[in-house]
Formats: structure tokens, sequence, C-alpha cells
């Protein structure tokens, strides 16, 4: 009889081992959750940009309290939703739907909750919009100290709501002291930015000062429509305005993906194929196979930055390429011309010698036996093979980041000499912008690159379970 | 990734002598195919000789102005301010730092998983998981780049370690880690797979418990293999580009401290090749230089993993 504690030991053990393959399999599904969660924004922020809008993030230093964010129109298209509801460019939004917004992640965030229709959007207008233009003239009484007066108060703005009227001096806002035309603005933004709507605000009018109750901001009605695979197509088929994370796109890089991947394909699957044949079907075992084997081991081995320091020399300067495309099939190539000979020769090794030597005692010669025998059997896991080179191929950043490839482009490569960037390098580029937007591009953009990669995947397992013979 | 996996069970012995040798004359055709063939493999071999040889020509500059020992035993790597130094020690000790945390993060748990998946999955766990491990494996390194920089910092910053700074070497070694976990996993279950059935069959016969035979037994006959798959993620993780470059930042420190930016060989290259230099700067050879010595360095990686595998497949053959 075995003692119980050696049984729970094993039981401990079991359950640790299971417990191991738990996490790594976690941590990686919190990954892609994460993802999910992160990319789920851009169907709001498509929505802004669908209403004519683009949003960017400011700040106003306040005294005592540093810098306080605010989230300001930067684009208003003209004839858009956003433009009939009255606002326009620099305009600075406070408030969507009832919630208070300081960041652009915040205006997505507040009309993700709204879902689609209608919503109130709350502003303070530009300067122009919400006082007319100020001047800053030399005091009548005290020479040498400026005074902010207003021009003109223009119809219907919030100024002429209040009372004020062309002439009036600005003192103060909201208990702090008008020093410039433009930091009376900012010293309103900041007020509403930290709670109050109503200012209160000291003007001089004549020699009299008098107190007055400002509401700076205006109201609209903007009809936002989130619609996700809209949202998503549109991310998908524009090159887009690299400025505005709402206004990106992902097209440029698909296509440069596409076509790198694609000159990568034209030379290092022929080339590794024809390799693996012959090292497989010709070449006798002697020393230069030998060493044949342990180069491309060790080249199969090789950090993908050191590929890129090659690509970069001989592609990119020797041959004058430059950061093209082709320069960049090259480069590429040389990382999966190894994977796909490795992979071709193990296809190639899987067929029994016997179909070789049956197919020759007939009379074939040695390439109507590859012809006709050996590659028709082997072309399964060799197809499986340049699949799943394909598939890392498309990920691979670091050799084209080396090589000089650009991380944004705003047009689609149309020959093989433009320059071009490619899906895991514009993910590279969003992933380091530190403005509000870039991450859930980033994150959008790593769903379609794992999607390309599961797809890819998929149909390499497929094709090994349904093509491969097992031989008796 | 089967294809390209060293440690493969159905990678053969080698490969089987030629079959034919055809005689000169019979055919111009067959002779023609023959050479086209024949063209193929030697350009592959052209190609990884220009590698080799331009990494080490392209550094002889390099190393005419500064003498290797001030390159690797060097603690200041500042190739841009006046004086220049080009000393490697602290990038070194960077790159190891982090290496150091993803082998403790993937070790463990790629071998734990491993002997799940060997000694108690069934066949239909082990036919499901093993895909899926290979597709892991797979995934591209700028998704755990994105995935350190943007989730494994942030969520460290608000838990235990407020003191983190937003680029830093330890959310980048936990996410590598991560990274080469199914690499480890697979490859430690090919070899732990591999240990003939007698050995645990002799140990049960002897009364031994599932645990004694695994952590007795199995384990240990499997050793040298598992110690290669190990070698072989170490070398994937220091010649990982990526995640560093996304999330460990692009400054040097000394003492190598996991909480600060830290910046290692792969990032250092990344930061002189999109640098903004004339061609024909000094700095331009310094790549070459760093490339050589990754290069170098995985290569002995890579070289010893596989002979201790062919070691193990000797015995177990």
């Amino acid at each position: 009889m075995r003692p119980k504690w050696r049984k729970g030991r094993g039981t401990v053990f079991g359950a640790l081992s299971v417990g191991a393959l738990m996490v790594g399999l976690l941590a990686l599904a919190t990954m892609i959750a994460a993802t999910v969660l992160q990319a789920r924004r851009l169907t709001a922020m498509d929505a802004t940009s669908q209403a004519g809008l683009a949003l960017s993030l400011r700040s106003v230093e306040v005294p005592g309290r540093e810098f306080v964010p605010y989230v300001v129109a930067a684009q208003v298209d003209p004839d858009s939703a956003a433009e009939r509801a009255g606002l326009s460019r620099g305009d600075v939004l406070v408030g969507v739907g009832g919630s208070a917004v300081s960041r652009p992640d915040e205006v997505w965030d507040a009309l993700g909750k709204l879902g689609p229709g209608s919503s109130t959007v709350s502003w303070i207008p530009k300067p122009e919009k919400l006082w007319g233009t100020l001047r800053a003239v030399v005091h009548p009484e005290r020479p040498g100290e400026l005074g902010v007066t207003l021009a003109a108060v223009p119809v219907g703005s919030p100024a002429e709501r209040a009372g004020l009227r062309p002439g009036d001096a600005l003192i103060s806002v909201a208990g702090l002291p008008v020093t410039g035309t433009r930091q009376a603005w900012e010293l309103v933004v900041g007020a509403v930015r930290q709670g109050p709507q109503v200012l209160t605000l000291v003007i001089e009018r004549g020699r009299e000062r008098q107190e007055l109750a400002f509401d700076p901001i205006v109201q609209g009605e903007i009809p936002f429509q989130p619609e996700l695979w809209r949202a998503w197509g549109r991310f998908l088929t524009r090159i887009g305005d690299p400025r505005y994370p709402e206004r990106a796109g992902l097209l440029s890089a698909l296509v440069g993906s596409l076509l790198v991947v694609g000159v990568m394909a034209l030379f290092a699957f022929p080339l590794g194929v024809g390799a693996a044949v012959y090292l497989e079907e010709y070449a006798s075992q002697n020393w230069f196979t030998e060493v044949l084997q342990v180069l491309i081991a060790n080249l199969a081995g090789m950090p993908s930055a050191v590929v890129g320091i090659f690509g970069l020399e001989i592609f990119a300067r020797s041959w004058g390429l430059g950061r093209s495309v082709f320069a960049g099939g090259l480069t590429l190539a040389l990382l999966v011309l190894p994977m796909t000979i490795v992979a071709a020769r193990e296809a190639l090794r899987t067929v029994p010698r016997w179909v070789r030597e049956a197919a020759a005692s007939v009379g074939a010669t040695p390439w109507q036996v590859i012809r006709f025998h050996v590659l028709p059997y082997a072309l399964p896991g060799i197809f499986t093979g340049i699949i799943l080179a394909l598939a890392r191929a498309l990920g691979e950043a670091a050799p084209l980041l080396l090589l000089g490839a650009f991380l944004y482009v705003t047009y689609v490569p149309q020959s093989l000499l433009d320059s071009f960037t490619i899906v895991p390098l514009q993910i590279f580029d969003w992933a380091t912008k530190p403005q509000d937007g870039f991450a859930e591009l980033a994150a959008a953009a790593i769903l379609v690159l794992i999607a390309m990669h599961l797809v890819l995947n998929s149909i390499a397992i497929v094709l090994r379970n349904r093509y491969q013979r097992r031989w008796a | 990734m089967p294809a390209s996996n060293p440690l493969s069970r159905q990678a053969g012995p080698g490969a089987p002598p030629a079959l034919f040798r055809p005689p000169s004359g019979r055919s111009t055709k067959e002779r023609l195919i023959r050479s086209i063939f024949l063209a193929c493999g030697l350009l592959a071999i052209v190609i990884t000789l220009a590698a080799a040889g331009m990494l080490a020509g392209g550094s002889v500059p390099f190393f005419q102005r500064v003498s290797l020992g001030e390159f690797l035993a060097g603690l200041k790597w500042s190739p841009l301010h006046e004086p220049s130094s080009y000393g490697v020690l602290a990038l070194i000790a960077d790159t190891l730092v982090i290496t150091g945390i993803a082998l403790l993060v993937a070790l463990p748990l790629g071998l734990l998983s491993a002997v799940f998946l060997s000694e108690y999955a069934n066949f239909r766990l082990r036919q499901v998981v093993k895909p899926i491990l290979e597709i892991l494996a797979g995934v591209p390194t700028v998704v755990y780049g994105f995935f350190a920089l943007r989730f494994v910092t942030p969520l460290l910053q608000r838990t235990f370690l407020p003191q983190l700074q937003f680029w830093n070497g330890l959310s980048a070694g936990l996410v590598m880690g991560i990274m080469i976990l199914p690499l480890v996993a697979s490859l430690s279950e090919d070899v732990l797979f591999a240990v003939p059935r007698g050995l645990r069959e002799a140990a049960y016969a002897l009364g031994a418990t599932k645990f004694e035979v695994t952590a007795r037994v199995v384990v240990p006959a499997a050793f040298s293999g598992i110690g290669a798959a190990f070698i072989l993620a170490m070398s994937r993780a220091i010649g990982e580009t990526m995640i560093v470059a996304l999330a460990a930042g692009r400054t040097p420190a000394w003492p190598p401290n996991p909480t600060q930016p830290m910046l290692t060989l792969t990032t250092t290259i990344v930061n002189i090749a999109t640098g903004d230099h004339e061609a024909t700067a000094f700095i331009w050879s310094a790549l070459f230089a760093l490339g050589l010595l990754l290069f170098l360095t995985t290569l002995v990686l890579n070289v010893a993993s596989h002979l201790i595998v062919r070691r193990f497949r000797q015995r177990y053959a």
C-alpha cells in the first residue's frame, strides 16, 4: 500500500501543472480581451468623425491649480452635423449628453454610453463667438496699464445674452484678474472646467464697475451615429489623417504589408523549396551538404534585428533600393528563407523511400520521380510551412523598422520602389503616441493582425490534418 | 511553429542518401533541372555567408578605433556625445536582466505546462492544446510590446509598484516571459514525450506513484532536452526587439534597475538604424559591431541547444 502523503503530493503536483498551463493561457486570453476592450472605443471615435468633428487635447494654466485639460474641436467639417449644430473650429467641448468632458477619451466614452441618436453637446465658443474680438487698449486713466475691452459683441453670443456691450472693459473673470485678450478667454475655460457653469464677471462700463452673471456655455444637438461595422469598414479602407486618431486609417499599412509579403513570397518560396528539393532529393551526404545544413540552421536562428541590419546595408544602401517595398520584401525573404527550407525538407522527408524506389524501378528519371511522385505527396506539408512563414512575415516588424520603413505614410504605395509602412509598424507608431485615441487605433490594428494570423494558422492546421498522409 | 521546430519529433536522423546519380549526357533536361536546384541551394549558402561576412566586414572600422576591451568592458554607451564612448557592458547587463525576468516567468510555467501536457493530459486534450500553443508562439511580438506598455505597466503602477516608470525593464521582461512561454512549453513537451515508455513502465512496476515517475524518472531523463529548450528560449529573448523597443525605453541604466527605463542591445541597434545620421558617420560601424555581438551570442546559444538535442536524441533513439 502507498502511504497517503505520496498520493497527496502527486495530486498537488498535478494541480500545479494544470495551473501553470492555465496561467499561461489566461495571460494570453487577458491580453486579447484587453485589446478588444480598448478597440471598442473605435466606434465612438468614428461617430465623432462622421459628425464632422476632430478633437484635440489642450490645457490651460489656472493659477494655483497647475494645468487644467480641455478638449477642443480641432476640425469642424463644412456642412457637417457638427457645423449645423453651431460648433466651429476652436470651440471647447465641456459636456456630452450630460457628462462633463475634459479630454477626447471622455467624449468618446460619453458617446459610447449614450448609444445612437441625438445627443446634447455643450461647449464654450471660441473667443470670436463668445464675446467678439477683444481689444487691448491703454487704460485711459492709468497709462502704462493695459485694459481689455470688447469691440463689437456678436449677435446671439453668450456675451450679448449676459448684457455685455461694446466698449465694456473686462476686469476679472470668476475672481481672477484679466491681463490679456487670450488670457481672458482661457480664464473662462479654466473656470468652467473646474465646476461652475455661470461665472461672475467684473466689468467697467464708463467709469462704473459692475458685476454680471455670465453663462458662456452654448448647447446644440448633434446626431451621433455609432455604427460598429461601418466604423471598422472605414478604419480599414481609408488612408486618413494621421494627426487625428478618429480620422486615421489602416489602408496604406494593409496595402504595404500585402505588397511587401508578396515580394517576399516571390523570392523566398521558390528559392527555399528549390534548396530543400536539392538537399533532400539530389545532394549526397558529404561535407558540403553538412555545411549547408549548419548554415541554414543558423540563419533560421538569426535575431530579426540582425536580418534588419543586413537589409539596411545591402538592399537599402548598397543596392540603392532605399526604404522601398522591394527592399522590404527582400529583407523579409531573408528572414523566412531558412524557415521555408526547413519546413519543405521536413515535408519531403515524410515521403517514404520506397515511393522513390518504386518510381525509379519502372524507369522514371530523377525529375520525373520528384515531379510526379514525391512533390504531390509532400505538397500539403510544404504549403503548411509556407503559410506559417507567411503568418510570421506578416507580423514581423523589427527588420523593417531597421530598414527605415516609415511609421505612417499618407498614400498607398503604387510601385515597388515607393516607400511604405506595414501593419506591425503602424501599430508600433500608434502605440507610442501619447495622445488620446492612438492606443485604441493600435488595439484595433492588433485585432486585424491577430485575425490574419489566426486565419493563416487555421488554414495551415486544416491542411496538415486533412492532407497529411500516414504511411504505414 | 512546427516547421522550424528544431526539436520536432518528425525530424529524422538526417537526409537519406541520394538515390540517383544520372549518368552524364543521359538527358540535358535532367541536368538542367538538377543545376537549377543546386543553384537554389548555393544561393542560400551565399546569402548566409554574405550576412556573416557583412557583419564582420562592417565592424572592422569600428574595432580599428575602439578596442575590444573598451567595447566589451566599457560601462558607458554614448556614441553621440563628445567625448564619445562605446562600452556595451551596461547594455549587456540590461539585456540580461530583462532576459532573466522573462526566463523566471517562462521556465517554471513552461516546464509545468509541458509536464501536464505530456504526463497528465489525455490524447484529445493534447490534440487541442498543442496547436493553440503553436498559434500563440507565433503571435507578432509588437502585440506583446503594446500589451506591456499599455496594460502591464499601468497595472503594476496601480497595484504594488507605484514607483515604476512609464518605460521600464520589468514589464518588458514579464511580457517577454509570456511570449516565450509557448515556445518553452512546446519544446519541453516534445522532449518529455520522447522519453521511452519503458522507463515509465519500469518505475511504475517498482511501485512509484505518477508524481514520482514524473519528477524522478521522466524529467531527469529529459533534462538535457529541457535544457536545450531553455537555451533556445533564452536566445529568443536576447534577440527580441519589438517588446523592448516599445516598453523598455531608450535610456541605458547602470546599475541595472528594472523599474527604470532600460536599453538592450536590440534597442540600441534600432536607435542607431532609425536615427538621423549621415551616411559616412562612424556610428554606422557601431551598428555592425552590435549586430555581430548579438549574432555571435545567439549563434553560440543556438548551436549549444542544437548539440544538446542531438545527444538527447541519440541516447533514446
